[in-house]
C-alpha cells in the first residue's frame, strides 16, 4: 500500500470521528444553552410573580408604605446634608473634595439599596426557620436559595432607586471621568454587588445554623455602612481589614475610586478575585447550612 | 417625707430582676447588639479623627480632644438614654397582649419604665467595658470636665433625656391602638428622627443656624446632643438653663399628650388576636 493511500485512509477515519465528536459537542452545548435559557426564563417568571405579590402587600397598605418611604428619604437627605456641610466646612475629607466624598456616599447607597430591593426576603428568613416553614420551601421545585433571597422584592426601595441613580450619574459626571473610568466604575459596581450578594447568602446560611439572623443582617448593614465614606479615613489595621478581610472597601470604595481615576490594575484584579472567592465561600457555607437544617418546630 | 410603699417597691424590684435575667436569656442577641454599637462608633470616631488630623486645628468650634470626647461620651450616653425595652409596647398592643398587664395589679407605665431601667443598667455596664477597651486601643485625647456645676447640669440633662425618650417611645407606640398593622412603622419613624436629629452621628452645630434652630424646637436634640454639649462645656450657664427648661417643657407636654392618647387608645383597643 502506498504511503499516500494510508494517509488518506487515516484522514478519513479521523474526519469521521472528528465530525461525530463535533456534532455531539455542539448538540450538548445547544441543549445546555436551551436548558439554561429555559431555567432562566422559569426563574425570571417566578421572580416577577413573587415580586408582584410583595408589591400588592404594599399597595394594600399605603399608609405603611408612606411611613417607611418618608423615613428612608429623610434619613438619606439628612446624612447627605450633614456630609455636604461637613466637607464644605473642612474643605477636604482624607484628601477628597465635596463632590468626591458625596460620590462615595452615593455609590454606597446604590449597592446597599439595590441589594435591599432584591434581597428583602432575607429579612423575613428567620420566621421561616424558627417556625419550620422552611420545609415548605425545600419541598417546592424551586432552588431554596433563590426563594429565600429573592422571594419578595421591596417596593419602597424600588421607588428610591431611579432618583438615586440620577443623583449618582449627575455627581459622577461632575468628577469628569474618562470613558475607561466610567466603564471600570460600572464593572466594579457589579463586582461590589456580587460581594453584597455573597454577604446575604452567608447571613442566610448563618441563620439556619444559629437561628439568629436579624442582628446578623444588621451587623452586615453596619459593616458596609463603614464604606459610606472613603476608606482612607480609617487607620491601619482597620483599613486593611475593611479592604481585604471584610471586603467593604472592594465593594464600595474601589468603584468610586475607579471613577475618580485612583485605582491600579492590581486593585482591579484583587477586586474580581475577592468577589469570586466570597461567592464561592458563601455558596459552600449555604450548602453546609442546608445539611444542618433540623426542621425544628415543624 | 412621702412614705415609701414597700410592697409596691418590691413588685418593681421583681420586675427589674426578671427583666435583667431576660436580657441574659438571649445572650447572642445582646452581644450582637453591642457589636453593632461598636461598629457604628468606628465610623464616627475615624471620621472625626481624620478631620482633626492636623494638630491644633479647630473646626466648627471644637478641638480634637473635645470632638473625640463627644464621640466617646456618645457610647455611654447612648446606652443610658437609648437602651430600652419599651419598644415592645407597640407589638404588645398589636398582638392584644396588653390586656394581660392591664389586668394585673401593676402600673403599666411604671412596669415598662422599670424594664427600661434594667436594660439601661445592663447596657451601660457593657458600654463602660467597651469604651475602656476602645480607649486603650485608640488612645484618643480626652476632655475631662472639672467644673462641678457643669457635671451637675449634665446629670440633670441625662435624667431629663431618659424620661423624654421613654415618653417618646410611648407616644410612638400608641398609634398601634388604631393601626395594629403599623406597630413597627411608627417606631421606625421615631428611630429615624433620633438618628438624624439627636446628634448621635454629628454635633448639630455643624449645620447651618436655620436648621439648628428648627432642630432645637423638637425634643430630639435634648436626648444626646445637649447633654454631651453640657459635659464638654460648650454652653454657657444661661444657655444650659434655657435648654434644660425646654426639655422640662417637652416632658410636661409629652406627659399630657400621652395621657390623652392612652385614654382614647384604650377606648379604641380591641384586643385583636386574643
Amino acid at each position: 500500500m502506498k504511503i499516500s493511500n494510508i494517509k488518506n485512509q487515516n484522514a478519513k477515519i479521523f474526519n469521521k470521528y472528528d465530525y461525530e465528536f463535533l456534532s455531539k459537542f455542539f448538540k450538548s452545548v445547544t441543549t445546555y444553552i436551551l436548558t439554561v435559557n429555559r431555567r432562566f426564563i422559569y426563574y425570571f417568571k417566578l421572580w416577577l410573580f413573587m415580586s408582584k405579590n410583595a408589591f400588592l402587600v404594599y399597595i394594600l397598605d399605603r399608609f405603611s408604605f408612606s411611613i417607611f418611604l418618608f423615613g428612608k428619604v429623610m434619613r438619606f437627605l439628612m446624612y447627605f446634608v450633614f456630609l455636604y456641610f461637613l466637607v464644605k466646612g473642612t474643605k477636604t475629607l482624607a484628601g477628597y473634595n465635596v463632590n468626591q466624598t458625596i460620590f462615595f456616599f452615593l455609590t454606597f447607597n446604590v449597592i446597599d439599596i439595590l441589594a435591599q430591593f432584591l434581597y428583602r426576603e432575607a429579612y423575613r428568613f428567620r420566621s421561616l426557620i424558627i417556625s419550620g416553614g422552611f420545609d415548605l420551601v425545600l419541598a417546592k421545585p424551586v432552588n431554596p436559595l433563590f426563594r429565600s433571597l429573592l422571594g419578595g422584592a421591596d417596593l419602597i426601595d424600588l421607588v428610591t432607586i431611579p432618583p438615586l441613580f440620577v443623583a449618582t450619574y449627575y455627581v459622577g459626571s461632575l468628577l469628569n471621568p474618562t470613558f475607561i473610568n466610567a466603564i471600570l466604575y460600572l464593572l466594579l459596581l457589579i463586582n461590589g454587588f456580587i460581594i453584597a450578594t455573597s454577604f446575604y447568602i452567608a447571613v442566610l446560611a448563618l441563620g439556619i445554623v444559629t437561628l439568629e439572623i436579624d442582628h446578623t443582617i444588621m451587623i452586615y448593614r453596619d459593616m458596609i455602612a463603614l464604606g459610606r465614606l472613603p476608606l482612607d479615613i480609617y487607620k491601619e489595621p482597620v483599613r486593611s481589614i475593611l479592604t481585604f478581610l471584610v471586603p467593604v472597601g472592594v465593594m464600595i470604595s474601589y468603584p468610586a475610586k475607579a471613577m475618580i481615576g485612583l485605582i491600579s490594575i492590581q486593585g482591579i484584579i484583587v477586586s474580581f478575585g475577592l468577589a469570586g472567592i466570597s461567592m464561592f465561600l458563601s455558596i459552600r457555607l449555604w450548602k453546609f447550612a442546608l445539611k444542618k437544617y433540623t426542621s425544628a418546630s415543624s | 417625707m412621702p412614705k415609701v410603699d414597700r410592697k409596691a417597691l418590691k413588685k418593681y424590684i421583681s420586675v427589674f430582676t426578671i427583666s435583667f435575667q431576660q436580657e441574659f436569656a438571649y445572650r447572642v442577641n445582646f452581644i450582637m447588639w453591642r457589636v453593632r454599637n461598636v461598629m457604628q462608633f468606628f465610623l464616627i470616631f475615624f471620621l472625626w479623627d481624620t478631620i482633626f488630623a492636623t494638630p491644633g486645628v479647630n473646626v466648627f468650634g471644637y478641638t480634637k480632644a473635645k470632638i473625640l470626647t463627644y464621640v466617646f461620651s456618645l457610647i455611654l450616653i447612648r446606652s443610658l438614654v437609648l437602651s430600652t425595652r419599651s419598644v415592645d409596647i407597640a407589638p404588645e398592643i398589636a398582638r392584644g397582649d396588653v390586656s394581660n398587664l392591664l389586668l394585673k395589679p401593676i402600673n403599666y407605665f411604671k412596669y415598662w419604665l422599670t424594664r427600661d431601667i434594667a436594660s439601661k443598667v445592663l447596657n451601660l455596664s457593657f458600654a463602660i467595658f467597651e469604651a475602656g477597651i476602645l480607649f486603650i486601643l485608640l488612645k484618643p485625647p480626652f476632655y475631662f470636665q472639672g467644673n462641678i456645676l457643669y457635671i451637675l447640669f449634665f446629670i440633670v440633662s441625662i435624667t431629663a433625656a431618659i424620661i423624654l425618650y421613654f415618653l417618646l417611645v410611648l407616644l410612638f407606640s400608641m398609634p398601634t391602638f388604631w393601626f395594629p398593622q403599623q406597630s413597627w412603622g411608627f417606631m421606625f419613624l421615631l428611630l429615624v428622627f433620633v438618628d438624624i436629629l439627636a446628634g448621635g452621628v454629628f454635633p448639630l452645630d455643624i449645620l447651618p443656624v436655620g436648621i439648628q434652630k428648627i432642630a432645637l424646637l423638637t425634643p430630639f436634640p435634648y436626648l444626646l446632643f445637649i447633654p454631651t454639649e453640657i459635659y464638654l462645656g460648650q454652653l454657657n450657664y444661661s444657655s444650659i438653663l434655657g435648654f434644660l427648661a425646654v426639655s422640662m417643657i417637652w416632658i410636661f407636654v409629652l406627659v399630657y399628650i400621652n395621657q390623652k392618647v392612652w385614654n382614647s387608645g384604650l377606648r379604641a383597643y380591641r384586643a385583636e388576636g386574643r
